[in-house]
């Protein structure tokens, strides 16, 4: 039933595919440069316009000079073509192009449907929760716009537009009637138990949490971002307050201002950690950071897959944790570390620059002449950190070439990296090896006692002394300052700048919401390959290979689709039919393979004649079968009709 | 309209053969040169109690099928020439003033007849036009405060030159739909306009004629139209094609029910003429064009004329 085109497409359709590609486009618009953003929306805007005025399209050169010239400035803004961003920009660019030419049906149908991809494309850059909402709304707006172009195109002559409230529920109900499907694919896809590609770097756009070394006052700018870092789940007794900290990066070396690491590779942990007794199970689920490291509680017992553990205890993956990732790990806190040090990592563990902090080192030999114990000499330093004037603040001054000297003696305020980084001085200074953990402390239960949310402002600095008889042992001088900051988290101490604005409701907001994204993100971004596996073997389905997850997958689309199928089957057939009307398309079903099909709007005695003319021999027969038919469908149905379905079940066409 | 297919006997058993319809129609024929379908319309307006209206250039024959029709119905006939200075009372009639009786009496005008031909109905004035479509639409006239009914059956065969625009007034769209079907006749194929040159002139055959009906076989004719079978699929029918109109984006408005109303009593009636005894969704497909083309007003916009989009509706529309 072909339907001339419109000469200019409906105002309507056109509004609902410029909105889907706007909302598709909306988040790269946001990351693009104004300029190019303006010359996005103000296609759109063109289009508009003109599809209110029943314009046409511009000049083909003037298309083609003014896409090339966008292009032109992709390359130079983003330098080269290469690059997620870059990729979407173009993309956003093509289309909004398209807009100056989209003047046919299958152009809308092209846009509309791209803005599909467009929206996924969101989830290369953030695969936050709120993205699902967008999600929704901007899917919803491209199947309504698809009705509508779909509205044109597919009207049978002479029907009136659909009005906007049915073509918004149109597009709802279709939306919905994918959701089995979307499900069914989302469960059953076979997942790879390697990604076939890794994202590119920079998944956060610069956005890290802590770096490989540390310099007083660089962990700072973490305080107050309140971002998850990770959320860990225990199995079991969880370990006390005072027992959580989140061990990452150990830095040896200082060069007098920072401290860093001196393994440059993995160099692997050889020493074979019992679980022990006191064996903590857990497991962890980390928001990508764009680093290699895991975060453990002492001491991890063994690296989870694709991971290892360093000779400080450090769990280093194999790549760039650059996506949502979860592993399991059990720790054990009774074990000793390094029982005898060697004599390597003893003068790893003493080195000093020289020429820095003199007060310190002096102060360290006074100390060290009033304690010979080393334990003792600990306890006194961190009871002089607890009964002087030292403070726990965020908003501390940077220090200069002596900077050891000039917190312990002039400034004392300061939080944890200042107290980690002259703590560990002066230890050195008296002798006693030491080396600085950084990692996490602490976290916040989250739904009763669900699961323990770390986020980045709970990032921290402590250090590790080497004592004979106990190994490595962690000192927290940060504690001895100030103990809330262990015991109740970062949250106490922390001076927030709107504290105007922190109601309980907001952080209970706050809270839930948090909730509801590890829910999220367990269960849809962390559905990977092995919670596939668990999913299905807790079907009764051990063991399917990728080729058998996809044979299950099919079958249960063709389950799921059933309902649907036969819904729109059913509607597509006509109610009930009469003997003789099943008898009569059966007939026509016959002629059809002769390539004599029934028009819809042609009557049975109309196509009869036409019958007459391609089939010499038959045509009569069946004329005479047209008119019993007509007589029993539009007449008074009385008698003929065992005549007539005897000598239709008998009518078999053939080509002369 | 090219092709007709017509009902064989079969179909069409009960109808009495050789009845004086099937003759009063052979009559027509046989002065109308080529023009079957054209003769069968009339003849559907007539059996349904509608009015015809004609559209075609002058000369095609207008006037001649309109006398055929009176001559063979047998009733009385009345022809009135529509002129610009015509007054309603040149059509309804006039009450004069009686000195004997001092009385005023009713002199009807040339409405007062079974068949009435008004031709060229553009030519005059809109309240002259009026009378006559008034009279047409109550079957009554109403001069001086008494009402003066007019007789049974009652049909007007009015003609318009669609062309012929200057100092015309062509029928508003809103009275249009006063006549049942509006339909134009167009020219004789080659072969038959020959016979037209060929046999004597058409006034002379149009003298033979002979009244096959009167009034009360025309009566009875209608009563018959009107009690013959629709099936369920053609009432469908029927409403689908309705239902087009009205959901179709190039016109200003769909077809009312009164105008479903006459589609079904055209379809009965050209049933009648075909000598079916039940209604074929053919009655209604021929039909519709003609009583659907002048009720629809396209959208200027559209681009369309009310023509083309009646012919896609019929092409589009599935036949139950």
């Amino acid at each position: 039933m072909a339907h001339p085109a419109p000469r200019h497409l409906p105002f309507n359709a056109v509004a609902w595919t410029i909105a889907a590609f706007l909302i598709a486009a909306l988040p790269h618009l946001a990351a693009m440069p104004p300029w190019l953003a303006g010359f996005i929306v103000g296609a759109c805007a063109w289009r508009l316009v003109v599809a209110r005025n029943r314009g046409s399209r511009p000049p083909a050169l003037l298309r083609l000079l003014l896409t090339g010239m966008a292009i032109a400035l992709i390359v130079l803004a983003f330098g080269g073509l290469w690059g997620r961003r870059t990729a979407t920009a173009l993309l956003c660019v093509m289309l909004a192009a398209k807009m100056m030419e989209m003047f046919s049906m299958r152009d809308l149908r092209l846009v509309a449907s791209v803005s599909f991809f467009l929206i996924a494309t969101q989830f290369l850059f953030s695969e936050k929760l709120i993205y699902l909402g967008y999600l929704v709304v901007g899917s919803l707006t491209a199947t309504i716009a698809l009705v509508r172009i779909q509205d044109i195109h597919g009207r049978p002559a002479g029907a009136a537009p659909v009005a906007q409230a049915a073509a918004v529920r149109n597009g709802a109900v279709l939306l919905l009637m994918a959701m089995p499907v979307a499900l069914t694919l989302f469960v059953l896809f076979p997942r790879l138990a390697q990604p076939l590609w890794g994202l590119p770097d920079q998944v956060l756009d610069g956005r890290t949490g802590l770096s490989d070394d540390m310099s007083p006052g660089s962990i700072s700018n973490l305080f107050l971002d309140d971002s998850p870092a990770f959320r860990v789940e225990f199995e079991g007794r969880p370990p006390p307050p005072d027992e959580r900290y989140w061990r990452g990066p150990v830095l040896w070396n200082f060069d007098g201002s920072t401290w860093t690491s001196p393994f440059s590779g993995d160099a692997p942990r050889r020493r074979f950690v019992p679980e022990g007794e006191a064996a903590r199970h857990y497991s962890i689920q980390l928001e990508p950071h764009e680093r290699r490291w895991l975060f453990a509680l002492d001491y991890p017992v063994r690296a989870p897959d694709n991971a290892t553990v360093t000779v400080d205890h450090q769990l280093l993956n194999r790549h760039p944790i650059t996506a949502l990732t979860r592993y399991e790990l059990v720790s054990n806190p009774d074990f000793v570390d390094m029982p005898t040090l060697p004599d390597g990592a003893r003068s790893l563990a003493l080195r000093l620059p020289d020429g820095r902090n003199p007060r310190t080192l002096e102060l360290a030999a006074e100390l060290r002449q009033r304690h010979p114990d080393d334990r003792e000499l600990i306890a006194a330093v961190l009871r002089w950190f607890r009964e002087e004037e030292f403070f726990y603040t965020l908003s501390a001054a940077p220090l200069g070439r002596h900077g050891a000297d000039e917190f312990l003696f002039d400034l004392r305020s300061g939080y944890c990296e200042y107290y980690a980084s002259a703590f560990a001085i002066l230890m050195r200074a008296a002798g006693i090896p030491t080396r600085i953990v950084t990692g996490y402390q602490g976290g916040l239960w989250q739904g009763g006692s669900d699961y323990l949310l770390v986020r980045q402002s709970d990032a921290h600095a402590w250090t590790e002394v080497w004592l004979q008889g106990s190994g490595w042992t962690r000192v927290d001088p940060t504690a001895a300052v100030s103990p809330d900051r262990i015991e109740q988290g970062s949250g106490s101490v922390i001076e927030r700048p709107g504290a105007v604005f922190n109601f309980d409701w907001l952080a209970q907001l706050r809270n839930r919401y948090d909730r509801i994204q590890h829910l999220w993100n367990r269960w849809v971004l962390g559905f990977d390959h092995d919670r596939q596996r668990d999913f299905l073997q807790r079907l009764g389905l051990p063991d399917l290979t990728p080729e058998r997850i996809a044979v299950l997958m099919l079958l249960v689309l063709l389950i799921v689709t059933a309902p649907i199928n036969y819904f729109l089957l059913r509607q597509a057939r006509p109610a009930r039919r009469t003997p003789a009307e099943r008898a009569w398309h059966g007939m026509l079903g016959r002629l059809r393979r002769l390539n004599l099909a029934k028009h819809p709007a042609e009557t049975p005695l109309e196509f009869a004649a036409r019958v007459e003319a391609a089939l010499p021999q038959q045509g009569a027969a069946f004329r005479s079968l047209a008119e019993m038919y007509c007589r029993i469908h539009y007449g008074d149905r009385a008698g003929h009709e065992a005549a007539f379905l005897a000598q239709a079940r008998h009518f078999s066409p053939r080509k002369a | 309209m090219s092709s007709r297919p017509e009902l064989s006997p079969t179909a069409g058993a009960e109808a009495p053969p050789d009845s004086d319809l099937e003759r009063a129609i052979a009559a027509v024929n046989g002065v109308i040169v080529d023009k079957p379908a054209v003769v069968e319309l009339a003849f559907s307006a007539l059996l349904a109690g509608g009015h015809l209206l004609i559209e075609d250039l002058p000369g095609v024959g207008k006037t001649t099928l309109a006398q055929a029709l009176s001559l063979v119905l047998g009733g009385s006939w009345q022809r009135v020439q529509f002129t610009n200075d015509m007054l309603p009372a040149d059509i309804l009639g006039v009450s004069v003033f009686r000195r004997q009786d001092e009385l005023f009496e009713f002199r009807p005008g040339p409405v007062f007849a079974n068949v009435v031909l008004a031709d060229e109905i553009n030519r005059a004035t809109p309240r002259t036009q009026s009378a006559l479509l008034e009279a047409m639409a109550e079957g009554q006239v109403t001069v001086d405060g008494k009402t003066h009914t007019l007789p049974r059956p009652f049909f007007v065969i009015a003609t318009q030159n669609p062309l012929d625009m200057a100092g015309t007034y062509p029928l508003p769209d809103s009275q249009l739909d006063r006549f049942l079907l509006r339909t134009s006749i167009g020219y004789p194929s080659a072969a038959e306009e020959r016979r037209l040159l060929v046999e004597p002139d058409r006034r002379q055959l149009l003298e033979t004629l002979q009244p096959e009906l009167d009034s009360q076989r025309v009566l009875a004719l209608v009563a018959q139209a009107e009690a013959l079978h629709v099936a369920e699929p053609v009432l469908d029918y029927i409403q689908a094609l309705i239902g087009a109109t009205r959901n179709h984006a190039g016109l200003r408005a769909g077809l009312s029910p009164r105008a479903a109303l006459a589609l079904i009593r055209t379809a009965r009636a050209h049933a009648l003429v075909r000598r079916q005894d039940f209604c074929l969704p053919e009655n209604v497909k021929q039909i519709f064009p003609f009583l659907a083309g002048h009720r629809l007003q396209p959208l200027p916009e559209s681009g369309l004329d009310s023509r083309s989009i009646v012919e896609e509706i019929v092409a589009n529309t599935a036949v139950p």
